[in-house]
């Protein structure tokens, strides 16, 4: 097995990465194929299956995505996808159908670069979820121009091995980029993102990690106000159950010049037990004098009076639980704006509350 | 129905309840009074089961079950329904959802049928209009943003909803003005007042015993109950206090 190079938690930005995991994930024995088919919801537009970062041909629709040649850029993980990959680009004022990839790793490692470039006023909606076991590795770069519009919605479900995500996004003058992440899986995960905010944008970059076991999951976001009058939301939720560890890094970066920016970052953890971890890193650059910069990170366990309260009427404990389980983590996913996806991933995350309480 | 004997009860340590002993038969409504810090709360978290209320000696029995071995939502099941003096708030969960829950899981361990979304609907709606609160309300995330007299309404919209056998509730008349108290209070007639039924409410003061005639009235004083009588106990107790009457 070559050995990866990765980089050394000694490093801030990795600090509490388990990169141990990647190489772990990436020696991950071949597995058979999961099934596809109940990981595309019913939406129209392109549709397309990666099975260990390859194109499945006969079982994807591409409709106005094409596949060519990408770099990976210079990120530590993201690097590493160089190759064919996946392109969705959008003309000037035109709006695309939903656009769905799923990602099946069986085993081993796979990478894949992406790339979402919308001209002007273009509006766009991408879902990916990501399942299997193994090491599945992927860049997506994302520019979007003057007025255009992203949603892009993650889930990470896979049962074994690791997914690791570097977003790498920049927004012209008045775009806005809605990112929402799921992590609902039994793999370890590292959501990475930059994206830096234009004149008048908006970014929304967040979602919720739910952890149990020995797993571990976590996310480190910069958002970087780079022009005034800018709109940034970074709002995660991890729950954390056993003795798993779930980590929220969110920075947002205000540009000396950038005024009015308007940054909120809210980082809140849930433990289910007090054996597992959750840690949080809020973090505030600012240059600019004229800001409101909001921030919020707490970490507690469920509130023992609702528990009872909810019991006291006839519920169970393990549905009380569940019912402020979900509660916690819904407005995180309540950003989503199809409401079918919105479901979906509701429906993971009560799965893996079913699972684990 | 209820019977109560030598109940002792501690919360971290902290003996509240010392040997408190009542018997409530169906068809009757009983109201507990007493000073402050006398333990009227404790026996009403003792009697719902709330984690942190330990029981060191005595007995429970409530439709001729063990009510002490049954968990929180057990002793809901078998028809037990506690009015909260705090009614908690539960911000992400709407009251509806909230209160479905309740009922078909009270009725799944009744092994009796779920109710559909749209007759819980129909049935919340009912009981929110006869206690007069806005079925908007219903859609609100659980006592979240109400004002402390809709959150007295709302508990008794949920006892309306389920329906229990037996209600203990705790200062149910706190934060109530005059006409809030008398819907409040004709609700507790309305739902809690049958053959089949009783009620213990636990209370500070007399005004709530204008609307809902008491059967019996105890004074429980330093965790026993230290007199019994009929509703003109409560009106001597207004007229002369507790300390005379309680000791």
């Amino acid at each position: 097995m070559p050995l990866i190079d990765l980089p050394s938690t000694r490093a801030e930005a990795w600090r509490w990465a388990d990169l141990g995991a990647l190489s772990a994930a990436a020696a991950l024995a071949p597995i058979a194929r999961a099934g596809h088919e109940p990981h595309f919801l019913d939406l129209p537009g392109a549709r397309l299956l990666f099975v260990n970062g390859v194109l499945d041909e006969a079982h994807s629709v591409l409709d106005q995505v094409s596949l060519g040649h990408l770099r990976g850029g210079e990120h530590a993980l993201g690097g590493r996808a160089t190759g064919i990959g996946w392109s969705l680009r959008l003309d000037a004022d035109a709006a695309a159908d939903p656009v769905q990839v799923v990602h099946i790793a069986t085993g081993g490692e796979n990478h894949l670069p992406a790339e979402i470039v919308l001209a002007d006023n273009a509006v766009a909606q991408v879902v990916e979820t990501f399942v299997g076991a193994g090491w599945s590795n992927r860049v997506t770069r994302i520019e979007l121009g003057s007025a255009a519009r992203l949603g892009r919605a993650v889930r990470l479900i896979q049962e074994g091995g690791f997914t690791s995500l570097r977003d790498e996004a920049q927004l012209g003058t008045g775009a806005s980029l809605v990112s929402t992440f799921l992590g609902a899986g039994t793999a370890g995960t590292r959501i990475d993102g930059a994206v830096v905010v234009g004149e008048s944008g908006y970014a929304e970059v967040g979602g919720a990690l739910l952890t149990a076991g020995e797993q571990r999951q976590e996310c480190a976001v910069r958002v970087r106000h780079a022009e005034p009058n800018g709109q940034s939301h970074q709002l995660w939720r991890a729950v954390a159950a056993d003795t798993s560890v779930a980590s929220l890094a969110a920075a947002v970066e205000v540009a000396r010049h950038a005024q009015k920016t308007d940054g909120e970052q809210s980082l809140r953890g849930l433990l289910l037990q007090r054996t597992a971890t959750v840690n949080l890193k809020p973090e505030l650059e600012i240059f600019a004098d004229d800001v409101k910069c909001a921030h919020g990170a707490t970490v507690g366990e469920l509130d023992g009076r609702a528990l009872f309260y909810m019991q006291s009427r006839g519920i169970p404990r393990p549905r009380a639980q569940a019912l402020l389980t979900r509660a916690f983590v819904a407005d995180a996913l309540d950003r989503i704006g199809n409401e079918g996806v919105r479901d979906a991933f509701a429906a993971d995350a009560d799965a893996w509350l079913e699972r684990t309480l | 129905m209820l019977v109560i004997e030598n109940l002792h009860a501690e919360i971290d340590g902290k003996p509240i309840l010392k040997g408190l002993s009542l018997s409530v038969n169906a068809g009757e409504v009983h109201a507990i009074m007493g000073p402050n810090g006398a333990g009227k709360s404790t026996l009403g978290y003792v009697l719902g089961g709330r984690p942190g209320y330990e029981v060191t000696d005595g007995s429970v029995t409530f439709a001729g079950q063990d009510l002490l071995e049954l968990a929180p939502h057990e002793r809901a099941a078998a028809g037990l329904f506690l009015g909260f003096q705090y009614p908690v708030e539960i911000p992400g969960v709407s009251n509806v959802q909230f209160l479905r829950e309740a009922l078909n899981a009270q009725r799944a361990s009744r092994e009796e049928k779920a109710l559909s979304g749209a007759e819980f609907l129909k049935l919340a709606r009912e009981e929110a209009r006869k206690l007069d609160m806005d079925a908007e309300m219903l859609k609100r995330p659980v006592n979240v943003g109400f004002s402390g007299g809709e959150k007295k309404r709302n508990e008794m919209v949920q006892m309306g909803i389920v329906n229990p056998k037996f209600a203990i509730l705790d200062e149910t008349d706190s934060g109530l003005d005059i006409d809030a108290l008398r819907i409040v209070g004709d609700g507790i007639n309305r739902i809690m007042r049958a053959p089949e039924k009783a009620v213990l409410l636990i209370t500070h003061y007399q005004r709530l015993l204008d609307y809902v005639q008491p059967d019996f009235v105890h004074v429980l004083a330093d965790g026993r109950i230290t007199r019994s009588g009929g509703a003109e106990l409560a009106h001597q107790l207004e007229r002369e206090g507790y300390a005379e009457i309680a000791a």
